[in-house]
């Protein structure tokens, strides 16, 4: 094994409270990005 | 008054049939024709694989939710297509054979006016020699059956290491042309997690073996992603992910043969090698199901319909990769030559792969098929729905809703670990799917922002949030259609 991720890196991953927010963060963002839309991408509909 | 036929009821069919009967007048009849009697909300099977979850924890039985929900469920599986019916009946239909109850080997004509063919992928373990769930020491996590065999095989291997015994253990892919890397990277990590749990990390080797021509790849091109403040490729983000925890990686190769405990595969450079190993999972090729469709005179006409999956709207020309472009994929999943067939979710062709085709020194095809994940499947699927529901309600044809892969969004959460304080999970969104590098030429096709990886504990809450919101969403709660695909 190698450690690739640092200790305080590896803190913030694992901190629930951080990863509360980050959990509130995360679920919106997805939530924009995959409700945010979809469409064709052909000529005729531009 | 018109008749839905929808065939299969995984992701894609059963979110077809549920807002056809949610949004369609009860006039109209809905009719599911599907040979698992059980819904399973896929995605999980990877905690079934480890013991985290039971079977009975993502599923439930389709039969009671259809009946109370209007909706009509034959428990039998379409055996050939007839879509300009025959010389005894005038109108479409699929011949249907049950699988069971007192009819089961029945066969039975169910027509339609509209068709939605749903019914995913063969898991086709046939393409490679000697690969069969539970057989071998191979073992799969696609379903709910294969993931409970999974997790007895590693439990008992566990209890072995537990008494010193050092174990070898292979996941990724079963054949040079398998895609769902995703589900593989998941197990890998689930399972690593777990060995970490029961204290005997250490006397396991961990491999990942995978026909992607680099990490991180997952049959979509790889991508370039936001990584907090950084920007890396998918292929760094999971060697540091591999790295870290200690597992070993096997890339470019196409598994081509298992024997009790041992591997065969060809690598991208043409060389030919095994690995040993005392426990596999591995994602086998998805295939079509081989299904035939005949004209009203009863003369075959399958290549109108299938070319392996089922053809829809895609550009199906063949050409070279330097020449793909976005518009190749399908929108409306519609398939040309009979207009009241569609085929979202995995059960269309795809135009091509996405991930760059390659080629051993030997000339073997060694590269991902292209993933159609449990997103695009929903949404495709919703779409074939609401142009359907427009065609009827506004009694002319109707294909407004459009959804191509090259202008869509999909998240991938993957588990990297399960448990409420110390399960973590790799989040990756990709925008789009398919990467259209005209609209986003800098960065590897896709939107940066849009496109990103996180990882840590909020990861794996949110798959738990997602399996449970998903689940109550199928079961046709209060408010389930406010739940997006
Ligand atoms: C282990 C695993 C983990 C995954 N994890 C994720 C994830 O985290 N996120 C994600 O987005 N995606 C994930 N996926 C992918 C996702 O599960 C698929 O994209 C999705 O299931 C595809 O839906 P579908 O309805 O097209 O096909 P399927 O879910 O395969 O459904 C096909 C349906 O057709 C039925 N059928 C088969 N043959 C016939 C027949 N002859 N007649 C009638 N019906 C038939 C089947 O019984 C089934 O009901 C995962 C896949 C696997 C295997």
């Amino acid at each position: 094994m190698t450690r690739r991720i640092s200790k305080t890196k590896r803190f913030i991953m694992m901190n629930p409270i951080i990863q509360f927010f980050k959990f509130i963060y995360l679920s919106l963002k997805i939530l924009v990005i995959v409700a945010g839309g979809h469409g064709g991408t052909r000529r005729v509909d531009q | 008054m018109s008749r839905i036929v929808v065939l299969g009821a995984g992701i894609s069919g059963h979110v077809a049939a549920t807002h056809l009967r949610r949004k369609l007048s009860k006039k109209h009849t809905v009719t599911v024709v599907s040979p698992n009697s059980n819904y399973q909300w896929v995605p999980s099977n990877i905690w079934v694989g480890t013991g985290r979850m039971q079977p009975k924890d993502i599923i439930f039985p389709l039969a009671p939710l259809y009946k109370k929900k209007g909706i009509e469920y034959k428990q039998a599986k379409v055996v050939t297509f007839h879509p300009e019916g025959d010389t005894e009946i005038e109108k479409p239909y699929i011949l249907a054979e049950y699988v069971a109850g007192e009819t089961v080997g029945a066969m039975e004509k169910v027509t339609y006016d509209y068709l939605i063919n749903a019914t995913g992928p063969k898991l086709a373990f046939d393409m490679t020699e000697g690969l069969k769930p539970a057989t071998n020491k191979a073992y799969s996590v696609c379903t709910y059956t294969h993931a409970t065999e999974a997790w007895h095989a590693l439990d008992q291997l566990i209890q072995e290491m537990k008494q010193g015994k050092k174990k070898k253990i292979l996941i990724g892919t079963g054949h040079a042309k398998s895609t769902c890397q995703g589900a593989a990277f998941e197990y890998i990590l689930n399972v690593e997690q777990e060995l970490n749990r029961h204290g005997v990390r250490d006397m396991a080797e961990l491999t990942w073996i995978a026909n992607e021509p680099q990490l991180g790849d997952f049959g979509m091109d790889g991508m370039l992603l936001s990584y907090g403040s950084n920007i890396m490729k998918s292929s760094e983000l999971v060697e540091m992910v591999f790295e870290d925890r200690g597992i070993k990686w096997i890339i470019g190769a196409g598994v081509n043969k298992i024997e009790d405990g041992i591997a065969h595969y060809e690598t991208l450079d043409g060389e030919y090698h095994t690995e040993t190993y005392d426990f596999t999972m591995l994602i086998p090729a998805f295939s079509g199901h081989g299904f035939k469709a005949y004209d009203k005179n009863n003369k075959d006409i399958t290549d109108k319909l299938f070319k392996g999956f089922m053809i829809v709207d895609a550009d199906y020309t063949p050409k070279p990769y330097e020449e793909w472009t976005v518009q190749d994929w399908p929108e409306t999943y519609q398939n040309p030559s009979y207009a009241n067939i569609f085929a979202p979710g995995i059960a269309f062709a795809p135009p091509h792969a996405i991930s760059k085709p390659r080629v051993s020194k030997n000339g073997t095809p060694i590269s991902p098929a292209p993933p159609r994940t449990g997103m695009p499947s929903g949404i495709t699927a919703k779409l074939v729905a609401d142009n359907i529901i427009d065609t009827i309600n506004n009694k002319k044809p109707s294909l407004r809703h459009k959804g191509s892969m090259g202008n869509m969004g999909a998240a991938c959460i993957a588990s990297s670990g399960y448990g409420i304080t110390k399960g973590s999970g790799i989040s990756i969104t990709t925008f789009p799917i398919v990467p259209d590098f005209n609209k986003y030429p800098d960065t590897y096709g896709r939107r940066l922002g849009k496109t990103f990886g996180e990882i840590g504990l909020a990861g794996h809450w949110l798959k738990l949030a997602l399996h449970h919101a998903f689940l109550y969403k199928a079961k046709m709660r209060p408010f389930w259609w406010l739940i997006p695909e």
